[in-house]
């Protein structure tokens, strides 16, 4: 049996976490969570290897979520990249749009499309088989 | 293994001929070789085609927002190359829209194409003129 797409969800409110969480896992994917930049970091850099990074923007600083989607596009192999955020401006997304970050979701999220887009992105890059998660 | 020795090959997709032509003429400066394409049907044969490694994509071909399809495609079949797009304005909904499709780079429509060829060259690391052993070979 093919093991589960691991997933990386951060954001510093719980509720948002909570409910991503619940959704996902749903969808047969392997849920971390980290509720800072800093806490994701130390994930990524300790050997954890993630499929996809789904990251909110404004956390413990405004727009740090840029920095964690910097590291994660470093990485070999390169994790599939979201950014989620209730703050979108032409400066942010501009930022995002430099690290190729791969999806750019505005808060409120529509969830069937932040599952349809991850699925899309997931499969593209081989990392899920066709069909769910 | 050996290595293919081609001209890279650049795609613009314009409404307008005369920025076509423009674009064509400074893409060829830079010895890309081109294919144009005023709409999305032309567009997708050329893509079936041809391997390109730059595309230069309008916004709006029939109508508005047609062209953003038209790249996330583009971006699909070609993922290392170099899809960007011409907008009328750098906002946060174009933004999101390009990030969504795969695209690498967007250009306001006011921007000169030949800023936008420059900034492309620049971003794919192609040489802007053209390199010695051709140009001697066009004198």
């Amino acid at each position: 049996m093919p093991e589960k797409p691991t997933l990386l969800i951060v954001d510093d409110e719980a509720n948002v976490l909570f409910t991503l969480k619940l959704v996902l896992e749903e969808d047969g994917y392997d849920i971390t969570t980290a509720s800072s930049c800093a806490e994701a970091l130390k994930l990524i850099h300790n050997a954890h290897q993630f499929d996809a990074i789904l990251t909110d923007l404004r956390m413990e600083q405004e727009d740090i979520g840029l920095e964690l989607a910097e590291a994660a596009a470093k990485l070999h192999p390169r994790p599939v990249i979201v950014i989620f955020t209730g703050y979108g401006s032409v400066e942010n997304a501009r930022g995002a749009l430099g690290i190729q970050v791969d999806y750019f979701a505005l808060k409120p999220l529509d969830l069937d499309d932040l599952k349809n887009a991850l699925h899309r992105l997931l499969v593209w890059r081989g990392r899920v088989r066709r069909g769910r998660a | 293994m050996s290595a293919l020795a081609r001209q890279k090959m650049a795609l613009i997709v314009h409404p307008d001929l005369t920025m076509l032509s423009r674009y064509q003429a400074l893409l060829t400066r830079a010895e890309l070789s081109t294919v144009v394409a005023r709409d999305i049907p032309t567009a997708l044969m050329a893509i079936t085609q041809h391997y390109f490694e730059v595309a230069i994509i309008s916004s709006q071909l029939g109508e508005s927002g047609d062209g953003w399809p038209l790249a996330g495609v583009f971006h699909l079949v070609f993922p290392k190359s170099f899809v960007s797009v011409i907008v009328p304005g750098a906002d946060l909904l174009n933004l999101q829209t390009a990030i969504n499709n795969g695209v690498q780079e967007i250009f306001e429509e006011d921007h000169a194409p030949d800023a936008v060829v420059s900034a492309i060259l620049t971003a794919t690391a192609i040489p802007a003129t053209p390199s010695a052993r051709n140009r001697s070979r066009l004198q």
